[in-house]
């Protein structure tokens, strides 16, 4: 029958390592190369949503993960958050770690970290009440250890300063139709809020052997099992003591245990500045991707626009005037007057048309993206600039009122429109086809825009040629129509 | 998998990474031939197929097997690894060798050894023994003498500094002609070393500092080449200086 191992005795340390660690600290020495005071390496990553971090300190590896959560107070603290730290010994991390209920070590490490946020009042409670005494956030801090190297604490306490740094809440206000309802916005919507954190409080471990003689700090996995005590000091970068743990272990003079509280104000210093400039960092690149563009169709929408009929503004112009000059019917005294103004107005800019149309109409609004279009119509009086107004604000019901407001005028128009109606009533086929068309051609515009946004910017050649065409076409057309007529 | 069917072609295979269900011989040519298979390898009908993920070796004139680095030991006879004293019980003294299960190691198995001066060792000492049994099924045997009876120093190892390593790393220690990272080491320092082919490595000299120095030159050397290792030694002994 073949021996099996015990399961306690999964991880061995030899005789000639424990004497050799002893030794070695007698003389200052190390055994991974290290000065008695020195911290390994510590490298602190984000995950892609708010509040999750990764701390590395040399070997050990920690994950924190804070979740935000409304949930009823305290009865004795009515008005104040709760803050709740949870810790999870993955039995990936050590084989003595098992699966299951928390040991010992992982209690008292939540612990300590809980002390040095809680009662130094690192985290504003009081900023997470929403309904004093019925409402209040939750906070709840998730650490992982994903491998021990050594110094959990320490690990442990930056991954959770930096989950908490980095986390945000979303937003959430008394409101509704009674005022009592809780209204959590969409973070998406509303910018979410950052938790209040007065101070960073940092955790330092010191391991003593030697009886108290010799100390050290950051102790590696296997100095750990060599060591004879152990003492945590949580102290901020202002240099207040948080909190100080030793459970058990070797007795110590105080006066080492102020010295340690020296040298871990002096350390805690050197750490709140690499954990600020990685939340830094990390929320200069937050701010990066959250920054706003204009949507890409509005803004291609706008310069297409310009480019392409900018040109033809020009070249179609007296093509298009001498067009409306040999146009009889067109051509009612009443009209005139709009009719050059207009004309002069459109060599200048499509805004001026614009505003000139609004003192007949008052549109609501004064920028038309087409003004050739709008000053095509002019020659139609005020019947076609109400209809452009409306085309130009929803292409959709366009088609179905331009109809409409050929035969009918808008109610917006007064007097003006109504005697033009009169003077063109018996004209309105013809106004009607070429109100269609007037009409055909920004729709085509419009749908080309949208196209040459989204699709890819090679086709916009085409798309220009093919506006030219249509663009003639309906300048071509209606005189050919109404010959016919 | 595409088998390659001829003995020329399975010379393509040596020195390559091979990865499980690979052919590498082809056994229908070699009717009157005897093939000694080492570790990872498997006859399969008419060819040879890997089944561990590594490089595939060749000792002429017919020896094949595939070698790859693991943080685990998995025993083999005739290896010489590090143990550390687990429980000594009336016949045997258990000892963890980083296997499976634990090697156990015969009161008797020293040279000289009878009942009456049987060694004491206090739970934790480190050992240097050879792989006499090795059985997925059973504890593998372990004994502090050679073949023929002698002691060649096995035994217990006094002092020092041990760290565990993969077997990789302990096989490129182990081979002749010297690793480049012992011999650059040894020109300037003076050390002793025990290497385990199971990973445990065991360095003794005569101050911490030069321990220390050895060990994590060792621990950095791994994955470096025979250049880039000569150059990390002379780089440490200029800081030394």
């Amino acid at each position: 029958m073949p021996i099996m191992e015990h399961k306690s005795m999964a991880w061995r340390m030899s005789v000639n390592e424990r004497k050799f660690i002893e030794t070695a600290l007698a003389s200052d020495l190390r055994v991974d190369g290290r000065r008695p005071f020195d911290y390994r390496r510590l490298n602190i990553k984000f995950g892609r949503e708010d509040g999750c971090s990764e701390v590395q300190l040399g070997e050990t590896h920690v994950m924190a993960y804070v979740t935000s959560e409304l949930v009823q107070p305290y009865r004795d603290r009515p008005n104040e958050g709760i803050l709740a730290i949870f810790t999870d010994f993955s039995p990936m991390a050590d084989p003595s770690f098992e699966a299951g209920r928390p040991g010992e070590s992982a209690i008292e490490l939540g612990r300590v970290i809980d002390r040095g946020l809680r009662e130094s009042r690192a985290v504003d409670m009081e900023s997470l009440c929403v309904v004093a005494g019925k409402l209040v956030w939750s906070i709840q801090v998730d650490l992982h250890i994903i491998d021990n190297g050594g110094n959990l604490v320490d690990a442990a306490n930056v991954a959770a300063l930096a989950a908490l740094l980095t986390f945000q809440r979303p937003e959430c206000t008394v409101g509704g139709d009674n005022g009592q309802d809780i209204i959590i916005h969409d973070p998406k919507v509303v910018e979410p809020l950052p938790l209040v954190i007065h101070h960073l409080p940092i955790s330092v471990t010191f391991a003593f052997y030697n009886k108290g003689d010799i100390m050290v700090i950051d102790p590696t996995h296997k100095e750990e099992s060599v060591m004879g005590g152990k003492m945590t000091a949580t102290i901020n970068s202002n240099g207040d003591v948080c909190a100080i743990q030793k459970a058990g272990g070797e007795g110590v003079m105080p006066s080492v245990v102020m010295q340690c509280i020296r040298i871990a104000s002096v350390k805690a210093a050197d750490i709140t500045s690499k954990l600020k400039n990685a939340v830094e960092v990390y929320n200069t690149e937050r701010a990066l991707r959250k920054v706003k563009r204009h949507p890409s169709k509005m803004a291609h929408q706008v310069s297409v626009a310009d480019i392409t009929l900018e040109d033809k503004q020009v070249k179609d112009l007296p093509r298009h005037q001498a067009k409306m000059a040999c146009q009889p019917y067109i051509g009612s005294s009443q009209d005139d007057e709009p009719k050059v103004d207009t004309r002069t107005s459109t060599n200048a800019d499509g805004n001026s048309s614009g505003t000139h149309a609004d003192a007949f109409v008052g549109g609501p609004s004064k920028w038309d993206p087409y003004p050739l279009r709008v000053g095509t119509s002019q020659v139609l009086g005020t019947l076609t600039v109400v209809k452009e107004e409306q085309v130009v604000s929803d292409d959709h019901r366009a088609v179905e009122c331009s109809l409409d407001h050929t035969t009918t005028s808008s109610s917006g128009t007064v007097s003006v429109s109504d005697a033009m109606q009169k003077s063109n009533t018996s004209k309105s086929l013809k106004d009607a086809v070429k109100c269609l068309l007037e009409f055909f051609l920004p729709v085509t515009m419009d749908f080309w825009m949208t196209s040459v946004a989204t699709e890819y910017w090679h086709f916009a050649v085409v798309k220009v040629i093919v506006l030219c065409a249509i663009r003639c076409l309906c300048q071509w057309l209606p005189s050919k129509l109404m010959k016919a007529l | 998998m595409n088998s390659m069917p001829s003995d020329s072609a399975s010379m393509s295979f040596v020195d390559r990474v091979v990865v499980p269900g690979d052919h590498v011989l082809d056994l229908t040519g070699m009717a009157n031939q005897t093939i000694k298979l080492g570790a990872g390898l498997r006859q399969d009908g008419d060819a040879i197929s890997v089944m561990k993920a590594g490089k595939l070796r060749i000792s002429k004139p017919n020896k094949y097997w595939v070698e790859s680095s693991h943080k685990r030991y998995v025993p083999c006879v005739e290896d010489t690894v590090l143990g550390i004293v687990v429980d000594s019980k009336f016949d045997n003294f258990l000892v963890d060798i980083k296997a499976p299960m634990l090697g156990l190691l015969p009161v008797l198995a020293f040279e000289g050894g009878t009942r009456r001066n049987i060694p004491k060792f206090e739970i934790g000492t480190l050992l240097y023994v050879r792989v006499v049994k090795a059985n997925n099924t059973m504890n593998p045997e372990l004994s502090c003498m050679d073949e023929t009876g002698k002691a060649a120093e096995f035994g217990p190892l006094k002092d020092g500094y041990m760290f565990e390593t993969s077997t990789g790393l302990a096989r490129m220690l182990l081979s002749s002609p010297p690793c480049p990272i012992l011999e650059a080491l040894g020109k300037s320092l003076s050390y002793e070393i025990a290497i385990g082919l199971n990973g445990r490595v065991w360095v003794n000299a005569a101050s911490p500092s030069t321990v220390i120095l050895v060990s994590n030159a060792i621990m950095n050397s791994e994955f470096l080449s025979a250049a880039q290792q000569k150059i990390m030694v002379e780089k440490l002994m200029k800081r030394l200086q």
